[in-house]
């Protein structure tokens, strides 16, 4: 392709301005973290560690940032099952109803979070199941499902249908085509899926503000708490591992997707 | 065991309907043991239906197919023995070159202690041994064909379907394959069901050729009778170049008929088989490599119809050259003519006045209307 180089300006100039927009809370969070003084603060008040060294010390956060992994981990077991095999009914069988069953589930789009989230809190209320944590794994994965659902029925429609009909004339029954070759066919968007539900699932806010008690704070309600009482630097630092901790997970996995997805190429 | 052997495949007035469309429509025939059969059409006429029904992918509407002598009604595809070929190969691409070909051998249940040997052996017949480990994007085109076959193959099914898995090659790539598919069929002397649209690829490989055209069989027979005693104007059509011309019947007898064209009545051969009545329309087809071209009237000898005629238009094809001609006689009709000149010498331009002719057997006559 061949720019105009006042093109090539324009288009450099938006494409920084895009990565510094979006990266720009990152960045503050991230400088702030490091901080050597008592208050939070950009640019930050020289460099230490120390707010790092500090939440080693504080089981609250600890815990906090435990549950919610806990939380994203039951999350991801409740919706890549179901996600799954509904992508893949969704996408490549003629199920009756499909066009009103997508519209149904985008509705948990078009519901604000706050809606949902009270919903959720009245009926679990009422099946008296408030007050642990696997009911928050649940709540995080029936909200998000529509993204596992998108992420492999996007996967499973670009399958070649006859693929399904070599493995009939191999010999394989329907359930062995599914195992040997439909599932392994569509494991980039199950693998996307997962990813994508671990990282909501951990990052959830309003719902699991509605639906947690003191006992079982998941982090964001945690660092939320704390920031209503008095902002300390340490928050910081516990944002930067959470920050951490989902940028790891999209590398190693977007290593493995991103290997499937090249093998999976003709 | 009964003392005559039933055929391999046969299908018996069997349709297909999609809704309210009928994509096969009565479609009957018998196929041996180790035969290769062509089915041949343009696109959407069905052959892929019928070779899905075949397969067990889908179950007529009404009509029986039988393989073996056995109704396969109640089979499922997975419990046939038909090995398949598809148009896009449907390689499982998250296996390699030797796994998609022991699929079938541990869904059929080989005893796992002979499959490394087997697959070894399937990989070797189409020469692909040294690629096992490949995965399926890392090999060619032509490779990619070469394992789909294997994988066909390697179980010995009964039966082997081929959708057109050559279609998308090229002229030279295909052609190879063309001739690799039929050296491994006469290997193996496995009963094989080969679909296509290209007309020299049935000629060329098969031992017995069917035509399809709007889901109908058109006629079914051996290539060399197919090229010569077309039974309609669309199977004449369909194979090689043909001139149609519109004429009236005047005289038929049983093995002859004449017609009028234009300001002569001609002499041709008619399969017998259809009703022609003199006074009624018919159309007369004779192939563009039948007819004679030359500048001077000696080479006309020996024909049993010959005309004058003004070039119109001349194209060379390398081993060959395509004329278009103009025939005053034969109410101004345009033949073309396929020339095919070892030595090259005798070029005609556009405007040279010519003489040409043919053979009475090698005019056919139907008619008009089927
Ligand atoms: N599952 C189907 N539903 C409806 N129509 C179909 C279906 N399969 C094939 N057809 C129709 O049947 C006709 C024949 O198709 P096909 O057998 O694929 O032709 P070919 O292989 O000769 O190109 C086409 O008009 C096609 O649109
Ligand atoms: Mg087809």
């Amino acid at each position: 392709m061949n720019r105009s180089p006042t093109q090539t300006i324009v288009f450099w100039s938006v494409a920084i301005l895009c990565v510094v927009a979006l990266s720009a809370p990152t960045l503050v969070v991230l400088g702030a973290s490091f901080t050597a003084g008592n208050i939070i603060d950009f640019p930050p008040d020289g460099f230490s560690l120390k707010w790092y060294v500090a939440i080693l010390g504080e089981r609250d956060l600890q815990q906090a940032f435990l549950r919610s992994v806990i939380v994203a981990c039951i999350c991801v077991a409740v919706s890549v099952p179901t996600g799954t095999l509904a992508g893949i009914a969704l996408s490549k069988y003629q199920v009756k109803w499909a066009g009103a069953l997508q519209i149904y589930l985008l509705l948990p789009f078009t519901v604000p979070l706050i809606g949902s989230g009270i919903g959720l809190m009245l009926l679990f209320g009422e099946l008296r199941i408030l007050g642990s944590l696997w009911p928050i794994g649940i709540a995080t994965a029936v909200i998000n499902l529509p993204f596992m659902i998108w992420a492999v029925s996007s996967s499973a429609a670009s399958l070649d249908p006859d693929l399904e009909l070599a493995a009939q004339s191999c010999g394989a029954g329907p359930l062995q085509t599914f195992f040997n070759v439909t599932l392994p066919a569509v494991t980039p968007g199950v693998i996307t899926g997962a990813l994508l539900m671990f990282i909501l699932s951990l990052n959830e806010f309003l719902v699991s503000l509605l639906l947690v008690d003191a006992r079982i704070v998941t982090l964001p309600v945690q660092i939320y708490n704390s920031i209503r009482a008095i902002i300390t630097p340490d928050l910081a630092a516990v944002s930067v591992v959470f920050i951490a901790v989902a940028a790891l997970a999209i590398i190693i996995l977007d290593r493995i997707v991103g290997l499937e997805v090249f093998l999976k190429s003709k | 065991m009964t003392e005559i052997q039933a055929a391999a495949v046969s299908a018996i007035n069997v349709e297909m309907t999609f809704g309210t469309f009928k994509a096969v429509k009565d479609a009957s025939f018998e196929l041996q043991n180790g035969k290769f059969l062509t089915i041949l059409g343009p696109s959407g006429s069905g052959k892929t239906t019928l070779l899905r029904l075949i397969a067990g992918f889908l179950t007529p509407s009404s009509g029986e197919i039988l393989i073996n002598g056995r109704s396969v009604r109640a089979v499922a595809a997975n419990k046939r023995s038909i090995g398949m070929v598809f148009q896009k190969l449907a390689l499982f691409p998250h296996m390699t070159a030797a796994e998609n070909v022991a699929f079938p051998l541990k869904m059929r249940r080989f005893d796992a202690r002979t499959i490394p040997d087997r697959v070894a052996q399937y990989l070797k017949l189409v020469r692909l041994d040294g690629f096992e480990n490949r995965r399926i994007h890392e090999l060619s085109g032509g490779q990619q064909q070469r394992v789909a076959i294997a994988r066909a193959l390697v179980f010995e099914p009964d039966l082997l379907l081929l959708d057109e898995p050559l279609a998308a090659l090229d002229r030279k790539l295909r052609e190879e394959m063309q001739l690799e598919f039929r050296r491994i069929q006469k290997e193996l002397g496995v009963t094989t069901i080969n679909v296509t649209h290209d007309q020299r690829e049935a000629l060329v490989v098969s031992d017995q050729v069917i035509v399809m055209n709007d889901g109908e069989i058109q006629q079914n027979a051996a290539p060399t009778q197919m090229y010569r005693m077309p039974s309609n104007p669309f199977v004449a059509n369909f194979i090689g170049v043909t001139n149609d011309l519109s004429g009236i019947l005047t005289r038929v007898t049983s093995a002859d008929a004449t017609a009028r064209f234009g300001n002569v009545e001609l002499m041709g051969v008619h399969g017998g088989a259809v009703a022609l009545e003199d006074g009624t329309p018919i159309k007369g087809a004779i192939r563009a490599e039948q007819i004679r071209i030359a500048s001077a009237e000696q080479s006309m000898a020996g024909l049993d119809a010959d005309f004058r005629g003004t070039v119109l238009d001349a194209i060379f094809e390398g081993e060959r050259h395509v004329y278009e001609v103009e025939v005053p006689e034969l109410g101004g009709e345009t033949l073309k003519i396929i020339h095919h000149d070892r030595n090259d010498q005798s070029a005609l331009e556009p405007g040279a006045l010519v003489h040409i002719g043919w053979k009475n057997r090698d005019l056919q006559i139907f008619p008009a209307k089927q």
